[in-house]
């Protein structure tokens, strides 16, 4: 189980611009992995292309060993659905939901939003949402918010979590909040989390850092063993 | 995704209830408009239908031609000009062969009961008052088996016309003119016939004016002694079993025959052109409700779709397939129109009720008919239906289309 990147390059626009460089690492099962660069670096496309939601111009990306590019309308969403978590800088809740509600929305999909709530409420108690369960979106501060946004991705306690800066609107003591949240669900669950931050401080949390810079992997760590 | 669908229309409560509000609307005028005009419709097809005739044989009408004429008064093969050529219709209407006709009719099967009738045209006189009017000479007993106008006498018994006696029945609207009343005498005279006593035996109101205003039923061999001509009749009219088969029959019947065959349509086509006039019209009012309704809903949810790009984005990402996402907003656009029609069936049904009892109470004894026709219901749910359908078809289908990552690049 793992996400294995060969030569993968992305460019966009006419003539086309290149923004990701052949680059080619391995993200292992279980693995907490920070994408580090500056603004433009790249990152958040590669972030997109390792979680389905883009598709590389070249090379090639293999996830537990299928090419998601491959893979049929309906086997990418089940897949997405069943196996990867998202957390966008933005929480991105549903306003006409409650936080429960919210949490509950992937399993809702295929219809174990009932037999999944006592692990959502679970999860809210953990995330210190407890008593929130039934406010809307617009009655939860910026840290409940993105701490719903986490319990979202993780309620179906998938094997990939990818993180798109999800301390990008934070206050500093929210921001670490989410990063306790985030080793916390890797070390207690096994979920390997791919995240993206511009923050050297957030990246070192990371068991591997990969740094890029203008498009290209300008250093990464050595693999740790888990 | 009914949950989601639901939420979201909850959540924009004034915007649901004014896009709700527009198809109700629609809907309730359509099937208010519809009761009133099929029910007009009915009633006046009640009166063609059952107080005439489903179908009627008449004597053919026959016009002069110069060139008959002259062989008639010239002998054949003579050239004749005319200083006036002769024109003008020929002789009186009346059927050659009365008896041939009802050894027709009574063997023919879809035929349930036919009544021989002679029509003329009339005076009638009451003191210095005078009328034009139609006297219609029926046989009491064949004639109530034709037509229903024993139901609309106001006044008296329709069998006291008798088989003779000089009695009549008189449309109310007629001897209201005249200033008579039931049990009066009017003198009625025929062309070249002197006028004769005739006593008001019973008064009808049928609520067509037409009849009302000019009728006048009596014993046929009164008529046909008061216009001088026994044992003639003008015309023969006939009930069928299935109303509907009497265009097809008239047709049957008129193949080789010298008399003129109508169904009660054909004798009607000006008030069935109007029927049409008015289906167009109801029609368009209620597309141009629907249309406004459907711009509506097409809007609301154009907005609804933009405002809701990261949501769409989020779910697609959480494994929502494009054609979920579709049928979330496709699901808005039908729930608004399925509610919306219920509820303009409902108000629709209201409406209908209360103009009734409101016609009821507005003109005594005359009942303004409303039509309550299924079809009128069934048809006014679909329309509704559909066109909420059709328009959240295109922002539906446009953010079913919609990427994650083409909302997330746009969004910033």
């Amino acid at each position: 189980m793992s996400i294995q990147v060969t030569d993968l390059s992305k460019s966009f626009g006419d003539p086309p611009h290149k923004v990701l460089h052949e680059m080619s690492f391995e993200i292992k099962n279980g693995e907490y992995v920070s994408i580090w660069g500056r603004s433009g670096s790249g990152k958040t496309t590669l972030l997109y292309i390792l979680s389905t939601l883009d598709s590389p111009t070249t090379g090639q990306i293999l996830i537990d060993g299928k090419n998601p590019n491959t893979m049929s309308v309906q086997e990418i969403h089940d897949f997405r659905n069943h196996s990867i978590g998202f957390i966008f800088q933005f929480h991105y809740l549903l306003s006409e939901l409650t936080a429960l509600e919210n949490i509950l929305l992937p399993v809702r999909k295929t219809g174990e939003h009932e037999a999944l709530q006592d692990r959502a409420l679970e999860m809210m108690s953990l995330f210190g949402l407890k008593g929130l369960e039934h406010r809307l979106p617009s009655q939860l501060s910026g840290g409940e918010q993105q701490r719903v946004a986490i319990a979202r991705a993780l309620i179906r306690r998938p094997r990939y979590l990818f993180a798109d800066e999800p301390t990008g609107n934070l206050d500093s003591k929210n921001g670490e909040i989410v990063m306790a949240l985030l080793k916390e669900a890797n070390q207690t669950w096994g979920t390997s989390i791919v995240l993206v931050t511009h923050e050297r401080t957030y990246a070192q949390q990371a068991h591997r850092r990969i740094e890029l810079i203008d498009g290209r992997l300008a250093s990464h760590d050595a693999q740790i063993s888990l | 995704m009914l949950f989601l669908a639901f939420r979201h229309l909850i959540s924009r409560k004034k915007q649901t209830f004014f896009i709700l509000l527009g198809v109700t609307l629609g809907t309730m005028v359509y099937i208010f408009v519809s009761g009133m005009q099929l029910g007009l419709r009915e009633f006046i097809i009640e009166q063609l239908v059952e107080n005439d005739a489903h179908l009627k044989v008449s004597g053919r009408e026959e016009w002069i031609e110069p060139p008959a004429m002259a062989e008639a008064l010239f002998g054949p093969n003579k050239v004749v000009s005319w200083f006036v050529p002769p024109a003008g219709k020929r002789d009186e209407e009346r059927i050659l062969y009365p008896q041939g006709w009802i050894e027709r009719l009574r063997r023919t099967p879809d035929v349930a009961a036919y009544s021989e009738q002679m029509v003329i045209q009339v005076i009638a006189a009451k003191g210095a008052v005078k009328s034009n009017a139609t006297l219609v000479g029926v046989v009491p007993d064949r004639q109530r088996q034709v037509t229903i106008i024993e139901k609309y006498i106001t006044d008296g018994r329709y069998t006291d016309i008798g088989q003779s006696g000089n009695r009549v029945v008189v449309g109310d609207g007629l001897l209201k003119k005249m200033g008579g009343r039931l049990g009066d005498t009017l003198l009625i005279g025929g062309t070249g016939s002197k006028p004769t006593p005739f006593k008001v035996a019973a008064v009808f109101h049928l609520g067509v004016q037409q009849f009302d205003d000019n009728f006048i039923y009596g014993a046929l061999r009164d008529v046909q002694q008061l216009n001088g001509t026994p044992g003639r009749i003008t015309h023969i009219a006939v009930r069928l079993y299935d109303v509907t088969q009497a265009a097809s029959l008239a047709n049957y019947l008129s193949v080789g025959a010298a008399d003129k065959v109508q169904s009660w349509d054909q004798a009607n086509q000006s008030f069935l052109q109007l029927f049409q006039i008015q289906d167009l019209f109801r029609i368009m009012i209620t597309v141009g409700i629907l249309v406004i309704a459907a711009f509506g809903i097409y809007n609301v949810l154009t907005i609804i779709v933009n405002q809701k790009r990261r949501e769409i984005a989020i779910l697609r990402s959480l494994g929502y397939t494009p054609r979920e996402i579709m049928s979330l907003f496709l699901i808005q656009g039908l729930a608004i129109g399925v509610v919306g029609a219920f509820f303009g069936l409902g108000f629709g049904y209201g409406a209908c009720r209360w103009l009734g009892i409101w016609g009821e109470n507005f003109s005594g004894h005359f009942k303004l008919t409303i039509s309550y026709e299924p079809s009128i219901y069934v048809t006014a749910f679909a329309m509704a239906t559909l066109s909420s359908l059709v328009a959240g078809l295109i922002p539906a289908v446009a953010a079913g289309r919609m990427t994650p990552i083409d909302i997330i690049r746009q969004e910033g």
